[in-house]
Parts: C-alpha cells; structure tokens; sequence
C-alpha cells in the first residue's frame, strides 16, 4: 500500500515540477513522473489481482476525521490499473499535442499540474475507506478536472461547458454528502466496512440509501438522464484531457457503484432491475445521439455515454442474478461489466488520441469537411480502425469479449426463473444487439466520412502523421485490444479473484463454466483469424500475375469528378434518424434558392439533445422561478445582511438551549 | 465426417443458390433463364481475370473480399445440419454467428464507403440502418427458442424443436416467416432490393460492390451467396425434423434448401419492390414477428407447456 502512496506522490511531483520547468520541457517531465510512477502503482496492483491478498494501511488523522483507512483490494487494484495506465497515456500524448499550445506557458503550468493532481486524486478515490476523506478526493478529482476542461477558457463555450460540468459534479456531490452522511450516522463510524449493518437493515432504508449513491455515481459516471454534462465537457477540453475523462474518470463513478454493491447495497430486488433498465435506456440514447452529431469528439462522448450504458446493463444484470440466487447469470453480468470497463478505457483512449491527431493536422472537429485522411495519416487511420472495430464489438478484438461475456449472462437469464425477469433479459437482449448495430452505423460513417474516400474540403497545406509522442500511447492500446481480442484466457486469471466477489459464494464451478467458455471462444477466433490470414493470401496468389491497374472508380460510368459527390455524414445516418426522429430533435434553418438566378442557398441542421432540452432546461427555468421569489432577501444593503447574522445567532441559541 | 459433408453441402448450395431462384423468376415470366450452372461458370472466369481498382481507395476496399469470404466460411462452421451438431459448437455461439456477419457488413460498407461515390455511400447508408433492425429482430427470435428449448447453442436449439404439439407448431411457422424475411433483407433480395440492378432507386446491395472487378468481385459474390445459403439452412434445420439419419438427413437438407430458393424466386415473382420509404416499415415486421414469437413461448411457458 506505502508503494501505491508512493507512486500518487509521484503523479502529484510530477505536476509540481512541471510548474517551474521550462515551457518546452514541462510535458516531458510529467510524462517521465508518470512513467516513473508506473511499477508502483501497477506491481502492487498485479500482485493483489493474481491472488496476493489485500493491501491496508491507517492513516492516524486527528478530528474530525478520525483514523483513515486505505484498501487495495481487487477492486480497488483494477481500477488502480487503469488510473495508472491512463495517466501514463495522457502524459505521453500530451508532451505531444500541447505543443499546439507553446504559446501560453501559464496554461501549460496548469495543466501540467492539474493533470498530475487528477491522476493522484483518482488513485486515492479508489483506495480511500473513510467517508469523509473519500468526499474530500472525490471533490479534488472534480476540481482539477473542471480546470482541466477550462483550458481553452478564451472561448466561450469552453467557459460554458467547463462551468456546467461543475455544476453537475457539485450536485452528484451532494447527493453523495447526503448518502455518506446518512450512512455514516446510521452505523455510527464513517469507515466502509461499517456500511453492511446500514445495507442490511429494515424497511425502505436500503433502498433509498443506495438510489442516493446511485445517482450521486451515476451523475459522474454518466448514466442518463444525468449525463447531459459529458457531450459539453469532453469536446470542450484538450484531447488528453478528454481521453483520460472518458476513459478513466467516469469509470470511478462506476467504481462506486461497485463499492457499494459489495458493501451490501442494493440487495432489493426491484433495485436491479431499475439499474437494468436505466443502463439500457442510457446506451441506446447515447448510441442515437451520437449518430447525429459532426462533431467529433461530441460523438465520441456520446459513445461514452453508450458503453456506460453497456457496462451499467451488466451490473444491472449481475444484480438480478443475484436476486434470482444464480450464480452464473450474476458472474457473468459482473464479468462482462468489469471486463468491459477496461476494454473501454482502451479503445476510447485510442479513439480520442486519434481524433486529437485529426484536429492538430486539419484544424477542424467537423467530419463533414474530412475526408481520404488514410493516405496523409496511414498510421492513425490504422490504429482508429482498430478502435472503431473494437467499440463496435466486432469478433477479433476487445470488445466482442466483453459484450460476448454479457450476451452470454443473458441468454442464461432466458433459462431460469419466471415470467417477467425473462421478459426483462430478452429486451435486454435485443436491446444490446440494437445497441451494437447502431455502434456499427455510427463508426462506419465515422471511419468512412473522416478517413476513406478524397478530402471534402482541400487541405490547405500537406499533413504528415503524427509524431511518436502522439503515435506511442495509441501503439500501446493496440497492443491491449489485440491481445484481450486474441489471447483472452491469458488475462482470464487476473480477472478471476475480482469477479467471484461479487457473488456470495465464491462461484468456483460457475468461474470453471466461463473459463472453459472462453477457451472455446478462444479456438474459435483463432480458426477465424486463420481463415482470414488464408483468403488474404490466397487474393494475393490469385492476382500476382495479373494485372492490376489503378483508374477512376467506375461507379457505373458516373462522370462525375470533385469529392464534394461523397457521401456525407449527415446524408449517411439520415435515413436511421429519420427512423427515430421523436428521440433524436432536429432543427433545420434553411434559405431556398429563388428567383431566375439564385445566388444564396443554406441550409442549417442541428440536433438536440432530448434529455437536456426536454428535462434539464425546464428545470432549471422552474428551479430559476422558483428562487426569484427570494430575491427579495437579498437586499443588498449590509445593515440587513448583519440582521439576519443575529436573527440565525438568535434562533440557534434558542434552538440549543430549549433542545438541551 | 459426417459434419464435413454438411459443410460441403452448405458450400455447394451457395453455389446454385441465386442460380435457382433466377431460373424459378424467369420460368414464371415465361422465360428460359440462366442455366443452373451459370453461377459456377462465372465465378470461374472471375477467378482468372485481372483488376482495375479505383484510386481513392485505400487498403479497406482490398482487404474486404477476403473478409466476407473469411467471415462467412466461419459463420458456416457455426450452422448445424439436421441431425449434426456444427463443426464449433458452445453455449452462446449464435452470438458469434451474428457478429461474424456483423463483421461482414462493418467490411463492406467501409469498403463501399472508401470508393468516394455518392452511389455506393447511398448504399452503404441504407445498408447500415436497416441492420439496425435486423440485428435485435435475430437475437429476439434465437432468445426465444433459447427460452423454450432450455438450451444455449444454435446445434441444441434447433434439434429440440420438434413438431409436437399445436403451439410449437405455431411457433415453428412464425420463425420460418421471420427468418425467411430476414434472408430477403440480409441477401438483398426483393422486395428489400432488386438483385438485378443498381440504379439509384433501387440500391442497397448491389451498388456496394459496383467498383469491383476480377478476384475481387468472385470473393464478394460467392460471400453474398454463402450469406443466403446460411439463413437459409437455419429455416431448413427448422423445416427438416431432427431424428431423420443421416443419408437423408443430408438430402432432405439439400432439399430444404432448393425448396428456399424456390421460395425467393416466387416471392420476387409476385412482388415488386417496396417503395425506398416504405422498406423501413417492411423491415419493422422481423421485430414484430419476433416479439410476437416471443410473447407465444413467454404465454406457453406461463401455461406449463
């Protein structure tokens, strides 16, 4: 545990450092803190995940907190691995990107602080014990984030979202103050181990206590309809920002709906199925919105907010399993979600890199004006590939594993108990599957409108690929993706002490069940993969002496020639949206051509986010209203500000003395 | 050995399959059609020609013909012959089934996509949204039969179906319809898309592969074949009981599957093709047709069937 304390410090040095380094050096060296940091935090982590038992350590902190105590066990160690791994990712591609910033030094300090400060934060978030330390990291987590976000504050709607993000935090914050409260003082020690007692007792307690902490969770991880802060934030910061949020930092809001479910929480059954069903409706929301956006990191967020929902639907689904007292429906649920937490920091990570390097060499986010980026950028093209064909859940990479895990706890939930948890796991089911082909949609337009095909708009000036710094993380996360896609039973055993907690038990035949499952999985990927290797090689035997000449696509004899013929994105995922048009609002602003010889014409789409024009902004209009009928306390004139000091010292006395 | 030959039988079929519901389709209007074997014959000379590639395209339109064959060979190891199981078998492998498609169609309307003409991404375009809707419409229906049969893998659900009592009955007739629809949207035949032309009205499948030529086009067309051929031997598995032996087993499922063909070459004889704006609402009955699978099995289950 002292190796892990060390290893934050490290992070922590690192962005302290970073502030009195020269400009040009200040990546470097959080880049090299962050690396030395590694064997610290991952050695430790490895050791307790392969079996090495738990890792504790007090800290005597005087009142009010009390002794501290900090905990690595699996859990903690599995989400401490990919904190590390993240941060050593974001350190390395920022020394990189930032370099577009060199001109604004003070920033750069900043961010280099910041980012280590996040780093520490988080590590601790998933270590701490104690309810109040726990607050206070989770509070400095957000805090460095909300200034990682405003990085670019001399635009205003880096300002907007930067504030509306900590905005959201602060109200996640204070349910989790509540929830944290209430159960501290109903068990009478603020330390997690305490909480069962809370968890086990009587009547609507339990349930409540564990929605509070849901939501106050649910808000940082994303889940809808509290996510309308993720769409704003990400795009909003700078890429390495935004790869380390979405890939890391929104997975310690799922931590901590993990810590509470094996504190005890969320034993009442209707409590998994609303987890189920709200995980359900979060990715096939996120999944429909990205689809209509241009932007793409926008797209990209809202696909975060997607594979939330995909991980939520297997926490959902453990929980039913254990309601249902199976133990493979809820050791498969809780496999898919964990695995899946990790399989998306890696492909997520991989994507926001990408998109960071498109930017830095087009200057643009919008995909409308991209186009034939693989031949200028073969290498990001390539490992973008990767990434999409991951998020999708295609077979051969990470994230067929994963959902093949959840598919498979869910055709297992078809077979057992009665009437309406089957109904519920089939439209799990189906809406899993509609999920990932909409994924499919979304990413082939993605990757065909940015990379394939000619440019839609000309390049201003020729664009070479990306550096090492920029290249090396998103080689690394391949490298993960391919080896979890492959050579999954390698990485099995590591995942084999974390997921059995979770069910009462230990699981030990069902565990043997999943493993052999995978094994055969294995085998059959490896038959595809060799199928695939053959054909390739036997096109290249067929055409070797052939001719193969290079001309105009032939497109039936079309003539015609400027990339502005393409297929665009918006014109791709029309007829989908279209389909769904009541969830996904549009509004289109248009200017017709007129008159005998027209020279104007526009037209203008926008989409709309549902949950934020439909929920989010009336009520905050309503809670606006609301409040101005007390504006008139707010006088302005101190005489009455000293007033109301003495009236609440009044009351108070009266209050102590008449109670007392 | 035996599995084998239900693999070669798959294989073969996906030879003669739209060679027979071409002929079916031209006999009913009165024509002569395509000899039976046309099919092969034109693969033949595909294989042994040259190719004129496009110059936008990158790496992905080269690299997706041996992905749909690839693919779809795999898909084919998955696929049970009455009687058999499959050459891989395991709990949830219809799963990989999907997704190996799934696989199939992130290739090829990438590939589609990378030509950059608007005709091939109008393709492409409605290729991926109507996937959309035929994705979970599968999964509902193979829940489904998962739910009743107890069982978890594609060989051991379809051989406890068999033909008992009224409600399986029932049952059996509405998979065949839906998978039988499905084969019409996944094949791209009418009246999803009409198979024997491009034109921007009617595009979905054919435009996708427009720019191919030679080796290319052989691998794509004989993967687009195999494709039919394996929803198709998921409605002959459910056609043909599962206790027949082997020797017959074998025949009856050649039988089932030319049965099929014909099926599709009538159905293309009777109907036009929809409406590009109404083929979204055609599609809406797989979901439907699923669900209402479904909701018999969930009320038989209820009854103690």
């Amino acid at each position: 545990m002292t190796l892990v304390l060390v290893g934050t410090g490290l992070f922590l040095s690192g962005g302290l450092v970073a502030l009195f380094v020269r400009p040009s050096f200040k990546g470097t060296v959080s880049a090299i803190f962050a690396a030395a940091a590694q064997p610290f935090l991952l050695l430790p982590a490895g050791r307790v995940l392969a079996g090495g038992g738990v890792e504790a350590l007090t800290i005597p902190l005087s009142f009010p907190l009390g002794p501290a105590a900090l905990r690595l066990d699996p859990l903690a160690a599995f989400f401490t691995v990919i904190i590390s791994l993240g941060g050593l990712g974001a350190a390395v591609y920022s020394a990189g990107y930032m370099k577009m910033y060199r001109d604004r030094p003070a920033s750069l300090s900043g961010y280099a602080f910041f980012s280590g400060l996040l780093c520490s934060a988080m590590v601790l978030v998933v270590t701490v014990q104690h309810a109040l330390l726990f607050l206070v990291v989770w509070e400095i987590m957000s805090l460095a984030s909300f200034f990682l976000v405003g990085f670019d504050h001399s635009k205003e709607d880096v300002r907007k979202a930067a504030v509306y993000y900590l905005v959201a935090m602060q109200v996640g914050a204070a349910c989790l103050l509540t929830a944290f409260a209430w159960s501290s003082s109903s068990s009478g020690s603020p330390d997690f181990a305490s909480f069962g007692t809370v968890f086990a007792g009587t009547g609507l307690a339990p349930t409540a206590l564990f929605l509070l902490f849901f939501v106050g969770f649910g808000l940082k991880a994303g889940f809808v309809p509290f996510h309308t802060w993720l769409p704003l934030a990400h795009p909003a910061a700078p890429t390495g920002v935004s790869a380390l949020m979405s890939g890391v930092m929104i997975k310690t809001g799922i931590y901590g709906i993990l810590r509470i479910l094996l504190l005890g929480g969320g034993a009442n059954p209707v409590l998994g199925y609303i987890v189920f069903f709200l995980a359900l409706a979060t990715g096939v929301f996120g999944v429909m919105n990205a689809i209509a956006q241009p932007d793409l990191k926008k797209l990209l967020a809202y696909h975060s907010i997607e594979n939330i929902g995909i991980i939520g639907l297997g926490i959902g689904l453990g929980m039913i399993g254990l309601s249902l007292r199976n133990d493979a429906i809820a050791l498969f649920g809780f496999f898919g979600a964990l695995l899946h937490v990790f399989n998306h920091f890696t492909f997520k990570s991989l994507l926001f890199y990408g998109a960071g390097v498109v930017y830095m060499k087009t200057h643009t986010r919008n995909i409308e004006l991209l186009g034939g980026l693989a031949r200028s950028l073969p290498l990001t093209s390539g490992l973008f590939l990767v990434g999409s064909a991951a998020i999708c859940g295609l077979p051969l990479f990470s994230g067929f594993i994963s959902e093949f895990g959840l598919f498979s706890g869910l055709i297992r939930g078809l077979t057992v108990g009665g009437a309406a948890p089957r109904a519920a796991v089939l439209l799990g089911l189906a809406g899993l599957a509609f999920i990932g082909a909409m994924a499919v949609l979304c990413f082939t337009k993605v990757y065909g409108v940015c990379f394939l095909g000619s440019p839609r708009v000309p390049h201003r000036e020729a664009i070479s690929d990306g550096s090492a710094l920029l290249l090396g993380p998103m080689f690394a996360l391949t490298g993960f993706i391919l080896l979890i896609g492959l050579c999954f039973p390698v990485i099995l055993p590591f995942l084999d002490r974390l997921v059995r907690r979770f069910v009462p038990g230990g699981a030990g035949p069902e565990w043997a069940q999943l493993v052999t499952l995978f094994q055969n999985v294995g085998l059959a990927l490896a038959v595809l993969a060799g199928m695939l290797v053959f054909f390739i090689a036997l096109r290249r035997l067929l055409l070797r002496r052939k001719s193969v000449v290079l001309f105009k696509t032939w497109d039936c004899g079309y003539q015609g020639e400027s990339p502005r013929f393409q297929y665009t994105a918006s014109s791709f995922a029309s007829p989908f949206l279209q389909l769904v048009a009541p969830l996904v609002p549009f509004t289109h602003r248009h200017r017709l051509p007129d008159g005998l010889f027209p020279e104007h014409a526009s037209l203008e789409s926008h989409a709309f986010d549902l949950v934020e024009i439909g929920l989010i902004r009336p009520l905050g209009a309503a809670i606006r209203r609301a409040l101005g009928l007390l504006t008139w306390i707010q006088t302005g004139r101190t005489q009455n500000y000293i007033l109301y000091g003495l009236v609440f010292l009044i009351v108070l006395i009266v209050w102590i003395i008449g109670v007392r | 050995m035996s599995r084998l030959l239900g693999l070669f039988v798959l294989l073969a079929a996906s030879l003669f399959f739209t060679g027979l519901a071409a002929r079916i389709k031209a006999r009913w209007a009165g024509r002569q059609g395509p000899p039976l074997l046309q099919e092969v014959r034109d693969l033949r000379k595909l294989l042994g020609k040259g190719e004129v590639i496009g110059r936008t395209t990158s790496f992905i339109f080269r690299l997706n013909p041996p992905i749909q064959v690839a693919a779809m060979l795999f898909a084919a190891l998955l696929v049970p012959v009455p009687g058999q199981r499959a050459l891989l078998s395991f709990s949830g492998d219809f799963v990989l089934f999907a997704y190996a498609l799934g696989l199939a169609n992130f290739s090829a309307i990438c590939a589609a996509l990378d030509t950059g003409s608007s005709f091939e991404g109008m393709g492409a375009s409605r290729e991926a949204s109507f996937l959309t809707l035929v994705e979970p419409a599968f999964f509902i229906l193979l829940g489904s039969l998962a739910l009743v049969t107890g069982q978890t893998s594609f060989s051991e659900i379809l051989s406890r179906l068999d033909y008992g009592t009224g409600a399986a009955i029932l049952v059996k007739a509405l998979c065949v319809i839906s998978l039988f629809l499905m084969l019409l949207v996944e094949g791209s035949r009418g009246p999803v898309d009409d198979p024997t032309t491009h034109l921007e009205l009617t595009m979905i499948h054919e435009v996708m592969i427009l720019d191919y030529s030679g080796p290319d086009l052989a691998f794509v067309v004989y993967a687009a074949g195999l494709k039919m051929v394996l929803i198709a031997a998921l409605i002959a598995n459910l056609l043909v009981p599962s206790n027949i032996g082997f020797g017959f087993g074998a025949l009856a499922f050649a039988a089932a599957l030319a049965v099929i063909a014909a099926g599709v070459g009538l159905v293309e004889s009777f109907m036009a093709r929809i409406r590009m704006s109404h083929v979204p609402q055609f599609i809406f009955l797989l979901p439907a047709l699923a669900l209402t699978v479904f909701g018999v099995l969930l009320f038989a289950l209820r009854r103690g069937f």
